[in-house]
C-alpha cells in the first residue's frame, strides 16, 4: 500500500533502531522527531515575529528617529535607519502573518498535534507517518517563500495580515508586487501541509486508539486537538482558494475582487474570515487542551467538570463557524447579517467561560504545585479572561464601530494570542520537553523568565486598551501626525519600552531550551508524576512508543484517587480492584 | 478489507441514470420556459447525479452511519457561507 | 508505571473507530477538505453572479457545450470503469482489474485533453480569464451590440465570467490530472500483482478519489456551462 498506517508489527522492537542519520533525524517519519522539526522551525518564526515587532514599536515609540542597529538595513527599507512608512506596512502585515502561520499555529498544531496524539492514544506513530513526514517539508518551502518577500523588489506584502483587497491586489495602490505574490503562493503552499496534517491527527484519532481508550477517557489536549484539526480540514482550504484567486487578481488579470469589471472587495472579507474565524479557534483551542491537562497536574485534582468541558470544545468548534462578521461589522456589509452575527458572537462567551469556571473548580482545594507550566497555565486563564472580556465589547456591534480597526482591537489579539496560545506554547514545551529530550529545563530560570515575562508583557499590552478607547488607530506610520493622539504618545514611548524589555526576556528561555538540551537533568519515565499515556514510557520516547499496545483502564486526570493510598496519581494503564477496561461503573 | 456485501450494486445500471440524466439536463437547459424554472430544474437533475455517484460508486449507501455523517459534515458549512454573502446583493 | 517491562502481550485490537479501515477513512477526511476547497471557489462563483449577473453570456454562447457534454458523458464511464475494477479486484479477477484500471486512466487522460483544447480554442476566439481579448471576434462582436450569431447580443464585458470559469474547470482539471497520475501508479502495481482479493485498499480510495472528481464536474458541468 501507498501509505500504510503504522501497525505494532512493523515500528515495535522499540530497542532496536536501525534507521540512518538521514533517515531518523532529516526525513523522519516518526511523529516525534516531525514535532521536534516543528518545534525549530515555529521558534525560529517566533523570533523573526518578534523582531519584526521590535521595529514596529521602535517607529511607534519614537517616530522619526534612526533605529539603533537600523544601519544595517538598505534604503529601500529605513534610509539612515528610519523607517519608510512602505517598510513599516510590511512590518505591520509580516509581523502578523509570520505569528499567526508560521508561529503560532505549528507550534499549537505540528508540534503537539504530532508529539503527543500518538503517545497519548496509544498508538505507536501516526496513521499515515510518511504523509507527515511530506507535511513538514511542505511547510519548510512556504516559510522560506514567505522570508523571499523581504528581498524582492517592491519589499514584502504590506496590506495587513488579513490582506483586504483592493490594496493588496493592485500594486498601483500598495507598491508592492512580487512581494504579496509570494504571500499568496507561500499561503497555498502552507495550507496544504496544514490540510495534510489534519487529515493525519483526525484519522488517527478515530482510529488508531488503544483498548480502552474510548473517546470519554481522551485527556482534554487530544480532544482539542481532534476538534483543532477538523476546524483546519474544513477552513483552510477556504482560504487557499480565496489566496489562488487574489493571486490570480494580481498576475492573471481577472476580476475577483478588484471593482473595475463587477469584481468584490466584500466577497474578499467574507471568504477571508469565514476561514478567519474557525481560525482563531484553531490558535486557542490546542492551548486549552494543554492548560487543562498542565492545571489537573499541577492541582493534583481531576479536570472539574471533564463532560462539560469536551462539550464546550465542540460547542466552540461549531458556534466558532457562524460569528465570522464580526470582523467586518465596518465593512459596509448588509446590517441585518451583521445583526444575526452580533447575536451569535455574544453566545460563543458562554463555553469559553464554562471552560474558564472548570478551570477554577479543578484548582479550588487542590493540593498546588506551583511548577513552571502550572505557572504558565494559571496566567493562561487570567490573561484569556481579560481577552475574552474584551472581545465581548467588540462584539457588540454598537461598540465596535467606535473601537474597531483601533488598538483596542490590537490588546485583544494579543491578550488572546500571546496571554492566551503563548504562555500556554510556554507550558506545553517546558511540560512536554523531558519526554522530547529526556532531560528537565532548568526550574528556576523557568521561574524567571516566567515573571519577568508576565510583567512586561502585560505592561505592553494592557495600556493598548487605554490607547485604542483614546482613538489610536491601527497600522498607522507615525501617531504623532494626528493632534488628538499626541497626548498619547508617552503611552506609546511606554509600551515601546516594556516591549523591548519582553523581548529580552525571551532570551532567557532560549538559553534555558538550548543549554537544557545538553546539560539538563536527565529524568526517567514520569518527572510530572502525570496519569498520561506517554508517561509509561522512557525519556525521551523511543521510536514505535511502547514495545507492544498499552491497555488503559482509568479515565484521565485521575490525581488523589480514593483507593490509591500510596501515590496522589493513577496512571490510565494502572489496574484498580474494581475497574474494568472497557470503561465500567468505577469510571467517574 | 473487502466489501462484505455479496452482490453490489448494478453499476452498469446506475451508469445508463446518469445518462439518461445528463442528456435531460440538456433538453430543459435549452427551453424557453422561466429562467428560475430552468435553474431550479438543472440543480434537482445535478444532485440526483451526485447522489446517485456518491451512493452507489462511493458505497456511502452501504457504509456505517458514522462514515456518512462525516462525508456530509461539510455541506451545511458550505450552505452557510455561499447564502449568508449572497444576502449581501439580494436583500 | 513498567507494565510494558511485563510479559509482552500481543498487540491487541484498537478501539472500534469509523468502522472502517484506516486508509478509506483518511481520504473521506481529505475529501472533506476538497468540498471546502471547491466550496470557496464555486461558491464565490456563485456569489459573483448575483452581484453582477451581467457578465455572464447565455448558455451555449462563448462555452462549447456540445463538446463539453460528450467530455461530461466520458468523465461518468471512466467512474464506472473505476468502480469495476474495484468490483473486479474484490472476486480476485486480477486480468480485469488491470483493464479496468487502464480504461479509467485513458478515458481520464482524454477529458483532460478535451479541457485543454477547449481552452485553446476559446482563447483563439478571444476569451481569457480577464475577459475579453481587445480586437479579438468575441470582443468586436460584443462592441457593436449586434447579435451574436443569430442570438442574443454578447455581454459588454464578461471579466468575472472569465475569472470564474477558468479557475473553476481549471483546478478542476488540475484535479484530474492529478488522479490520471495516481491512477497510473495504482495501475503498474495492478499489473504486478500488487492487490489481492483479501488486501485492496489502494485501489478502493483512489476510486473514491476519482468519483469525487467526477461528482465535482457533475455539478460544474450543470451551474457552469447549462446556467
Amino acid at each position: 500500500m501507498a501509505t500504510t498506517a503504522a501497525t505494532f508489527d512493523q515500528v515495535s522492537h522499540a530497542n532496536v533502531d536501525t534507521r540512518s542519520f538521514l533517515r531518523k533525524y532529516v526525513f523522519s517519519t516518526d511523529h516525534k522527531t516531525i514535532g521536534i522539526q516543528f518545534l525549530i522551525l515555529s521558534l525560529f518564526f517566533l523570533a523573526v515575529g518578534g523582531l519584526l515587532a521590535m521595529m514596529m514599536r521602535w517607529q511607534l515609540g519614537f517616530p522619526g528617529q534612526a533605529m539603533p542597529g537600523g544601519g544595517v538595513l538598505p534604503d529601500t527599507m529605513a534610509p539612515g535607519g528610519i523607517l519608510l512608512p512602505e517598510f513599516y506596512n510590511a512590518l505591520v502585515s509580516m509581523h502578523g502573518t509570520f505569528m499567526v502561520f508560521f508561529a503560532i499555529m505549528p507550534l499549537l498544531v505540528g508540534v503537539f498535534a504530532n508529539f503527543l496524539i500518538p503517545l497519548k492514544i496509544g498508538a505507536p506513530d501516526m496513521a499515515f507517518p510518511r504523509l507527515n513526514m511530506a507535511s513538514f517539508w511542505i511547510a519548510v518551502p512556504a516559510g522560506l517563500l514567505m522570508m523571499a518577500g523581504f528581498f524582492v523588489e517592491g519589499g514584502a506584502a504590506g496590506a495587513g495580515w488579513t490582506m483586504y483587497v483592493p490594496l493588496s491586489a493592485d500594486p498601483e495602490y500598495s507598491g508592492v508586487s512580487a512581494g504579496q505574490t509570494l504571500w499568496c503562493m507561500s499561503i497555498a503552499v502552507l495550507g496544504l501541509s496544514s490540510i495534510l496534517g489534519s487529515t493525519n491527527y483526525i484519522t488517527t484519532i478515530i482510529n488508531l486508539r488503544a483498548p480502552g481508550m474510548g473517546w470519554f477517557r481522551m485527556p482534554l489536549s487530544i480532544w482539542a486537538l481532534f476538534i483543532t484539526a477538523i476546524l483546519t480540514v474544513l477552513a483552510i482550504p477556504i482560504l487557499s482558494g480565496a489566496a489562488i484567486m487574489l493571486l490570480f487578481d494580481q498576475t492573471l488579470g481577472t476580476h475577483f475582487f478588484l471593482p473595475a469589471e463587477g469584481g468584490q472587495p466584500l466577497l474578499w472579507q467574507h471568504l477571508f474570515w469565514f476561514f478567519g474565524h474557525p481560525e482563531v479557534y484553531i490558535l486557542i483551542l490546542p492551548a486549552m487542551g494543554m492548560v487543562s491537562d498542565v492545571i489537573a497536574n499541577g492541582s493534583r485534582k481531576p479536570i472539574f467538570g471533564y463532560h462539560s468541558m469536551v462539550f464546550a470544545i465542540m460547542a466552540i468548534g461549531f458556534l466558532g463557524w457562524i460569528v465570522w462578521g464580526h470582523h467586518m461589522f465596518q465593512s459596509g456589509m448588509n446590517p441585518t447579517l451583521g445583526m444575526s452575527f452580533m447575536i451569535s458572537t455574544l453566545l460563543i462567551a458562554v463555553p469559553s467561560a464554562i471552560k474558564t469556571f472548570n478551570w477554577l473548580g479543578t484548582m479550588w482545594r487542590g493540593n498546588i504545585r506551583f511548577h513552571v507550566p502550572m505557572l504558565h497555565a494559571i496566567a493562561f486563564v487570567a490573561m484569556f479572561v481579560i481577552g475574552g472580556l474584551s472581545g465581548v465589547f467588540m462584539a457588540s456591534t454598537p461598540v465596535d464601530i467606535y473601537i474597531h480597526d483601533t488598538y483596542f482591537i490590537v490588546a485583544h489579539i494579543h491578550y488572546v494570542l500571546f496571554g492566551g496560545s503563548l504562555f500556554a506554547i510556554f507550558a506545553g514545551i517546558v511540560f512536554w520537553y523531558p519526554k522530547m529530550f529526556g532531560r528537565m529545563m532548568s526550574e528556576s530560570w523557568g521561574k524567571v523568565h516566567f515573571f519577568l515575562t508576565f510583567v512586561f508583557y502585560n505592561l505592553t499590552f494592557f495600556p493598548m486598551h487605554q490607547l485604542g478607547l483614546g482613538g489610536h488607530m491601527r497600522r498607522i506610520y507615525d501617531p504623532t501626525e494626528y493632534e488628538f493622539l499626541q497626548p498619547l504618545q508617552g503611552m506609546n514611548q511606554f509600551i515601546s519600552i516594556s516591549a523591548f524589555l519582553l523581548f529580552a526576556t525571551q532570551i532567557i528561555f532560549a538559553a534555558n531550551f538550548i543549554l537544557s538540551w545538553f546539560r539538563g537533568k536527565k529524568v526517567s519515565e514520569n518527572p510530572w508524576e502525570d496519569t498520561g499515556l506517554e508517561w509509561t514510557t522512557p525519556s525521551p520516547a523511543p521510536h514505535g512508543n511502547w514495545p507492544t499496545t498499552p491497555t488503559v483502564y482509568q479515565a484521565p486526570y485521575e490525581f488523589s484517587h480514593p483507593q490509591e493510598q500510596t501515590k496522589d496519581f493513577v496512571m490510565q494503564t494502572d489496574k484498580l480492584p474494581t475497574t474494568s477496561p472497557a470503561g465500567g461503573p468505577a469510571d467517574r | 478489507m473487502a466489501e462484505a456485501e455479496h452482490k453490489h450494486p448494478n453499476y452498469v445500471g446506475v451508469w445508463v441514470g446518469l445518462a439518461v440524466l445528463t442528456l435531460l439536463e440538456l433538453g430543459v437547459a435549452f427551453l424557453s420556459w422561466p429562467k428560475m424554472t430552468i435553474i431550479l430544474i438543472l440543480l434537482g437533475l445535478a444532485v440526483w447525479k451526485a447522489l446517485l455517484v456518491a451512493l452507489y460508486y462511493m458505497h456511502l449507501r452501504f457504509e456505517p452511519n458514522r462514515l456518512r455523517i462525516l462525508a456530509v459534515a461539510p455541506l451545511p458549512l458550505a450552505v452557510i457561507m455561499i447564502i449568508a454573502v449572497i444576502t449581501e446583493y439580494v436583500w | 508505571m513498567a507494565h510494558a517491562h511485563a510479559a509482552m502481550r500481543p498487540p491487541a485490537q484498537a478501539e472500534p473507530g469509523a468502522g472502517v479501515y484506516t486508509e478509506k477513512l483518511g481520504m473521506w477526511v481529505f475529501l472533506g477538505s476538497e468540498v471546502m476547497f471547491f466550496t470557496a471557489l464555486i461558491g464565490s462563483y456563485i456569489i459573483l453572479r448575483f452581484a453582477h449577473p451581467v457578465a455572464w453570456a447565455t448558455p451555449g454562447q462563448i462555452l462549447n457545450v456540445p463538446v463539453t457534454a460528450v467530455n461530461t458523458f466520458l468523465l461518468i464511464c471512466s467512474s464506472v470503469t473505476m468502480v469495476k475494477a474495484f468490483a473486479a479486484i474484490q472476486e480476485g479477477d486480477q486480468r480485469m482489474l488491470r483493464f479496468w484500471l487502464a480504461a479509467t486512466v485513458i478515458i481520464g487522460a482524454t477529458f483532460v485533453s478535451v479541457q485543454v483544447f477547449e481552452y485553446l480554442q476559446l482563447a483563439r476566439e478571444g476569451f481569457l480569464p480577464s475577459g475579453y481579448v481587445p480586437g479579438s471576434h468575441l470582443a468586436e462582436s460584443a462592441e457593436t451590440g449586434a447579435a451574436y450569431e443569430g442570438g442574443a447580443p454578447l455581454p459588454h464585458s464578461v471579466g468575472l465570467y472569465g475569472s470564474t470559469f477558468y479557475t473553476m474547470t481549471g483546478f478542476h482539471g488540475f484535479h484530474v490530472t492529478m488522479g490520471v497520475v495516481c491512477l497510473t501508479f495504482v495501475t503498474v502495481k495492478a499489473f504486478r500483482g500488487g492487490y489481492t482479493v483479501q488486501d485492496h485498499r489502494g485501489v478502493e480510495v483512489i476510486g473514491l478519489y476519482w468519483h469525487f472528481v467526477d461528482l465535482v464536474w457533475i455539478i460544474l458541468f450543470t451551474i457552469v456551462y447549462l446556467i
